[in-house]
């Protein structure tokens, strides 16, 4: 067994050792109750990360989820009362828009996307100062649960944030794997050149993953206000870092092509294990950035397809 | 003084050099010819270092020595000036002399920009360069950073012990004839410091600079030639080799065109940055070979049939339709398949399956409402493994693992399953082997007989002129001659390279 033939394997056998060994420490984190709440927890985070994916895919990045996110609380929070179950359809558009609009900066204006979507979400996080005049907004408890209170309740033992994953999850796999949208992206990640020489008008497709992945992280963060109750403008800072390493430590690299959502799926998971860990190992929660950080690094230094890059700068 | 003995190269599906035995005398020029393909640039890698052989050995003065990188072998004092030339543009000529070796002018990390200044002057004298040496590299004319390249390479004479061999790759391709003499003095000057091996595909320049000239081909060295014995047809003779007989290029299977209908035709158009009015027509079963030096404007007219480039006036007509607009996207939909020179790049996507990369060009014929009918797709590429006999496990193999002749099938058969009749091929044989072009030159009769036009660029000319029906002459993007290529009827080489040069 060659290390070449070991790499795709990876993530899940990482997954299960990290979860027997947290098992192993303390039997009751094994228990169902216990990883059905611990994977309800991590929902927004999930979702956030399956939008990146497939900025991710395509060898880009989306730098702007977590700025998104935050904006979203604030517009739903704000929006809420007077739109009702539309401002949902309000927070995915914005989404979508500003995703398109970091596309359209990537491919028609030749900004690397690292700084496209930087730019994005420095917009974002300022347009949610300004709506929410830099306060914590409040949703009207009563309508919330009215509107939304079907995403955060429970079905019989399980969280009802993992049936609406499990929903998107399925979505995002059938873009990926059947459609000429996911197939076009697998080939921009994996050979630009070829995509193009083939006839495809290979940016439309970039501008939608950028597009896909702003409206999953407008998802993500409407989940998010529902489950607080509010929004405010830096309520969901510390999801970026998490979100880069559940994609990266799932198995889709920097440079794109390989991977997919299921890998997110994975990636997430060994996110949310690692937290937890940490709750048991008795790390602060001022200290976890650090560790994601490290994990980061060193899921980039994995996976990453050296072949592909000339020079790093 | 410098030898190879027996040395073996090998790349997964080809055997790029064969038991290959090389030796150079102090103060010599050797002559090193062959044509694309033939081992002449994996040779050279492996002797400045690049490469390390398979099998055989390298010996320097009867000592095996052994490199890992090009910087060791520059301790052994062979150095390369490089074709694409290797000097960093924005920094000063004296800095490029001595880059990687500024440590012998710092003290405590500063430079001694004087002393660089005058060790870099002393190099450039040696080349007759008469230039400052705080000039920023950018401002030099193209030959003159020949020179500093060459300069560059020689202050291996004060760091090395023992001799210097100095490869030059293709030096004259782009130097005016006036400049091309002055090389030439000067390189006949400096075997005093210095044994070279000079490589290019100019036959009389390598014949007359040259003391001997290794002819290779296939991998091999066919024979080495002494200056006094060298005849350019028999050399040329020896690399394009033996049996070039007809069957190779499949000749007996061409058969004419069909002349009274036209896929495209392009009157008095125009390219940018070229003065000449092209005229071209392609009929269907027509085998159009574009012939040309590096820089003829072949590429210039394959790509504006696919649409990357819009010409500037003149009529185009594709179909019986005028074009106005230009992109690959209209082109693929009117017909238009092409295969790129650069395969692992444009050709196919190493990372995705057989059946992915054949309808990559044609997913909205095997969609509906953006959904991919998989089982469809799947059905097509098992059918066109069998149909070209793609040696693939099945169609979900990779691509990237495939050798390249069969790479070249499945992007073939990517262009023809989605009824391509108008196919640009460029360089659809370079770097496969024997037996893989043979299986090219087949396909190309087959499209003929299916009455799909063909735009050629062949690798080379013996290949042009077996294949074609029709040969376009091209020099500084101007059409300089037409000659109909009937089998038995062909034009030779010479009366090619008559018009090309």
């Amino acid at each position: 067994m060659t290390m070449q033939r070991i790499k795709p394997h990876l993530p899940w056998i990482t997954l299960l050792v990290l979860t027997a060994v947290v098992g192993v420490v303390d039997p009751n984190f094994l228990r169902p109750a216990n990883l059905l709440s611990l994977a309800g927890d991590i929902v927004p985070l999930f979702i956030m990360a399956l939008g990146l994916t497939f900025a991710i895919y395509i060898g880009g990045i989306d730098l702007s989820v977590q700025s998104m996110a935050n904006m979203i609380t604030v517009i739903a929070s704000i929006y809420l009362a007077s739109l009702g179950a539309w401002v949902a359809v309000l927070c995915i558009a914005a989404g979508f828009g500003l995703g398109m609009l970091s596309g359209f900066l990537t491919t028609r204006l030749f900004v690397p996307s690292f700084i496209s979507t930087l730019a994005v979400g420095g917009v974002c996080f300022s347009v949610a100062q300004w709506l929410s005049g830099n306060r914590a907004l409040n949703m009207d408890a009563e309508q919330r649960n009215a509107t939304f209170g079907w995403m955060i309740g429970h079905t019989g033992i399980v969280p009802n944030e993992l049936f609406l994953a499990a929903a998107l999850l399925a979505l995002c796999l059938f873009i990926e794997r059947r459609t000429v949208l996911g197939r076009v992206l697998k080939a921009v990640g994996a050979g630009e050149p070829a995509a193009k020489a083939s006839g495809i008008n290979v940016g439309r497709y970039k501008m939608l993953a950028f597009a896909i992945s702003g409206a999953l992280a407008a998802i993500a963060g409407l989940l998010f206000s529902v489950k607080l109750s509010g929004g405010a403008p830096t309520i969901a800072n510390g999801f970026l870092l998490p979100a880069i390493v559940a994609v990266l430590v799932g198995g889709t690299p920097l440079t794109g092509g390989v991977g997919g959502v299921l890998n997110t799926l994975i990636g997430t998971l060994i996110v949310a294990v690692i937290r937890a860990s940490m709750l048991y190992l008795g790390i602060e929660a001022t200290q976890q950035q650090m560790l994601f950080g490290l994990v980061l690094i060193a899921a980039i230094a994995l996976t990453i397809d050296r072949s592909k890059l000339r020079t790093v700068k | 003084m410098y030898q190879l003995s027996s040395v073996d190269k090998k790349f997964p599906g080809v055997h790029a050099l064969k038991a290959i035995d090389f030796h150079i005398k102090r103060g010599e020029i050797v002559g090193l010819v062959g044509e694309n393909g033939a081992g002449k640039s994996t040779l050279m890698k492996v002797i400045y270092g690049a490469y390390q052989p398979d099998g055989g050995q390298i010996l320097i003065d009867g000592k095996p020595v052994h490199f890992a990188n090009p910087r060791q072998a520059m301790k052994r004092g062979i150095g390369m000036v490089f074709q694409e030339q290797s000097l960093i543009p924005n920094l000063t000529v004296m800095e490029n002399i001595f880059l990687g070796y500024e440590a012998q002018f710092t003290r405590l990390g500063v430079v001694n920009w004087k002393a660089m200044a005058a060790a870099a002057r002393k190099q450039l004298a040696k080349v007759k360069l008469d230039i400052d040496p705080a000039t920023v590299t950018s401002a030099l004319s193209f030959a003159q950073r020949q020179l500093v390249e060459l300069a560059k390479v020689l202050t291996l004479e004060e760091r090395v012990e023992g001799d210097l061999v100095i490869l030059l790759d293709e030096p004259t391709s782009v130097l005016s004839e006036d400049e091309v003499k002055l090389l030439f003095k000067l390189v006949r000057e400096l075997t005093s410091r210095a044994s070279f091996i000079f490589v290019s595909h100019r036959m009389d320049e390598v014949m007359e600079l040259s003391d001997r000239i290794y002819v290779m081909k296939d991998g091999q060295v066919m024979d080495v030639v002494a200056r006094a014995e060298a005849d350019a047809s028999a050399i040329q003779h020896k690399m394009v080799g033996r049996h070039v007989d007809r069957e190779y290029y499949r000749e007996q299977r061409q058969k004419p065109y069909d002349r009274s209908r036209k896929l495209f035709e392009m009157r008095d158009v125009v390219l940018p940055g070229r003065p000449h009015k092209l005229n071209l027509t392609l009929h269907p079963g027509e085998v159009l070979c574009l012939v040309g030096t590096e820089g003829s404007g072949r590429e210039a007219i394959l790509r504006t049939i696919y649409g990357m480039l819009a010409p500037l006036s003149g009529h185009f007509e594709m179909k019986g339709e005028a074009l106005r607009g230009f992109n690959p996207r209209r082109s693929v939909a009117m017909g238009v398949g092409y295969v790129p020179r650069e395969r692992k790049i444009e050709g196919i996507v190493a990372g995705m399956n057989v059946y992915e990369n054949m309808t990559l060009s044609q997913l909205g014929r095997y969609s509906k409402a953006g959904v991919i009918d998989v089982g469809r797709e799947k059905a097509l590429a098992r059918d066109w493994i069998s149909k070209l006999s793609i040696k693939a496990h099945s169609e979900f193999a990779d691509c990237g693992n495939l050798s390249g002749g069969n790479q070249q099938k499945v992007v073939l058969s990517k262009w023809r399953s989605g009824g391509s009749d108008i196919m640009l091929l460029d360089h659809p044989t370079r770097g496969l082997d024997i037996g893989a072009k043979e299986d090219v030159y087949d396909m190309i009769r087959d499209m003929s007989d299916d009455g799909t036009g063909i735009v050629l660029v062949a690798d080379t000319l013996e290949e042009a002129i077996g294949l074609s029906h029709t040969i376009v002459v091209l020099k500084d993007g101007e059409i300089r001659q037409r000659f109909d290529c009937q089998p038995g009827a062909k034009p030779s080489l010479y009366d090619l390279l008559h018009h090309m040069i």
